[in-house]
């Protein structure tokens, strides 16, 4: 059935017409003040800083256990970085399903892959800063070393830090595709702590899941900056890790019911 | 201006909403009304493109939603005002809807002003009353100074000061131009508001129109101390009636050619003393809903309660 009556007024229909689209620019620095103005996000973001300062004490504190070169020290940072970078993607990615507002987010914005497109972009912009953040970290860690008298091998490339910058990009990307495939905070965050574990695990007996799906090996090929031989398996690691899901979760964002 | 065409939807082969058409003109407000349950939010959803229809169309000034440039500034919307990151203040959550927009964010101190949730503006979200949030979720919906409004159930959490609030807020929104579509479950908050009805049962649109028009009794009462009398004068006219309440007779006008005026000159013409000539009492348009929706009276019952 179909109502109709005359308008009593058109005041406000005579208005100009809404302007055109909302740049993407725009759409990147809101989701950036989304993903750093609450008191959670902030905390998360001060706990991945301390992570990886206190992991990077660990050489300085214990010079027997750990080789005493820059490209050695920048390592343990980076795995400082990726225990708790990859979190904060995803609950970028899962937060606002989480608390409903993608209601709003979705009609402020329903082309929802510029939504996405634009947390990606807030998401790298994170892992590179958490990069710069790492090597400050690392910087101060060899200059506690240097102070107390040890002898540091300089043996940083460009070769080793594009992998250390490859290294916590990939692992961003891959709690990226998580949070965007699953869209739950909870499950995204478990998965992407049980499910390296348990292929790690699967690691142990089968040469083929250690070599092509283990994401210890083929990461850390990544961050030593071992490439040769390897550049298949990792390869078939980033499209498993980050290139499927991310495609499966663009798809199943596109087309959930926001209900 | 807001219209859908046969919008229809199905969870799990379920049928949720089952072509729905509604035509929202610029200038008035439409209230959707049904039970819980009954497809309101669902409909509301798809027309603004977070739920994707089985079939039917949706267009806002007639574009789709989804194709608008910047859709909040064109019809602002308030769907479920628990959906707000509860950790973020009303000043934050309103500044983040402001820049998105592209507006000046002075708008957002200006809408604090005009919701009355300035004093809380700092406060966290989660710590908002249901009908703060409500407020803090109008807000939100006017600051891309839009011209059409899509609210569900509005008036909930509010109390009798904030929805009468609500309702003058709305009346002057639509009164320059605006055009609102509001549901609601609340039989006398829609009787109240909305200037035009849309009621909803089971998916399904039973009744759409203007609430006077709906709400139009469609019987004269007429009585005489002679009512004999007046009995035969209507049949000389070829006026059905039937006989009560009491001694009075009741006169079926719905086909338009008898009115009060037409049984006032039968009663002189005859020389029949009438002492009441009157419009029947409305049933009001709660027994108008329940008449459309007899499964749904029950429940409706006690929500309206």
């Amino acid at each position: 059935m179909t109502t109709s009556i005359s308008p009593r007024t058109l005041g406000i229909d005579a208005a100009p017409s809404a302007p055109g689209p909302i740049p993407f620019s725009r759409l990147v620095r809101v989701e950036w003040a989304k993903a750093t103005d609450t008191r959670a996000a902030r905390w998360l973001l001060a706990l991945v800083a301390l992570s990886t300062a206190g992991l990077t004490l660990a050489p300085v504190l214990a010079p027997t256990s750990f080789d005493q070169t820059y490209a050695s020290y920048l390592g343990v940072a980076a795995v400082g970085l990726v225990i708790l970078l990859p979190v904060v993607a995803i609950l970028m990615f899962t937060g606002e399903w989480s608390q409903r507002s993608v209601m709003t987010t979705f009609t402020q914005e329903p082309r929802r892959i510029r939504v996405l497109n634009a947390k990606l972009a807030v998401s790298m912009v994170l892992g590179g800063g958490g990069a710069v953040f790492g090597g400050v970290v690392t910087a101060a860690g060899l200059g506690l070393a240097a102070a107390s008298g040890r002898a540091l091998e300089a043996d940083l490339t460009v070769g080793a830090l594009t992998g250390y910058l490859l290294f916590v990009l990939i692992n961003v990307l891959a709690g990226v595709a998580l949070g965007a495939l699953l869209q739950s905070s909870a499950t995204a965050i478990a998965a992407s702590f049980v499910l390296p574990a348990a292929f790690a695990v699967l690691g142990t007996a089968s040469t083929l899941v250690s070599d092509w799906i283990d994401t210890s090996s083929a990461w850390n090929w990544v961050l030593e900056n071992d490439w040769a031989g390897h550049v298949p398996q990792i390869s078939f690691s980033i499209v498993f890790w980050v290139a499927v899901p991310l495609a499966a979760g663009v798809v199943r964002t596109m087309r959930r019911d926001v209900t | 201006m807001i219209t859908t065409t046969a919008l229809t939807k199905s969870y799990k082969k379920v049928p949720v909403v089952r072509d729905v058409s509604l035509r929202c003109e610029p200038g008035t407000i439409t209230g959707f009304l049904g039970a819980n349950g009954a497809g309101k939010s669902t409909t509301l959803k798809m027309i603004v493109g977070l739920v994707r229809p089985d079939r039917g169309t949706a267009t806002i000034d007639g574009r789709p939603f989804v194709e608008l440039p910047n859709p909040t500034r064109v019809v602002g919307m308030l769907l479920d005002a628990s959906a707000m990151h509860p950790g973020r203040s009303g000043r934050a959550t309103l500044t983040i809807a402001a820049r998105l927009a592209g507006v000046p964010t002075r708008r957002v101190e200006h809408l604090l002003d005009l919701v009355g949730i300035a004093d809380a503006a700092e406060k966290r979200v989660g710590t908002y009353s249901l009908g703060m949030r409500q407020r803090l979720g109008v807000a939100q919906a006017l600051i891309g100074e839009p011209r059409a409004l899509i609210l569900d159930e509005p008036a909930n959490g509010l109390d009798p000061e904030g929805i009468a609030w609500m309702r003058t807020l709305l009346r002057d929104f639509a009164d320059r131009g605006g055009t609102v579509l509001l549901s609601s479950h609340l039989l006398h908050e829609v009787q109240a508001t909305a200037d035009h009805l849309v009621v909803i049962s089971d998916g399904a649109v039973v009744a759409a129109g203007r609430l006077d028009d709906l709400l139009a009794s469609s019987t004269i009462l007429v009585r005489s101390p002679d009512p004999v009398a007046l009995a035969a004068a209507l049949q000389v006219a070829q006026i059905d009636y039937v006989a009560g309440p009491g001694d009075a007779l009741t006169v079926d006008v719905s086909g338009g050619r008898v009115t009060t005026e037409v049984l006032a000159g039968v009663a002189r013409d005859h020389q029949v003393l009438l002492t009441e000539l009157r419009q029947s009492e409305t049933d009001g348009l709660e027994q108008l809903f329940f008449s459309l929706t007899a499964a749904k009276a029950a429940p409706l019952q006690e929500a309206a309660a």
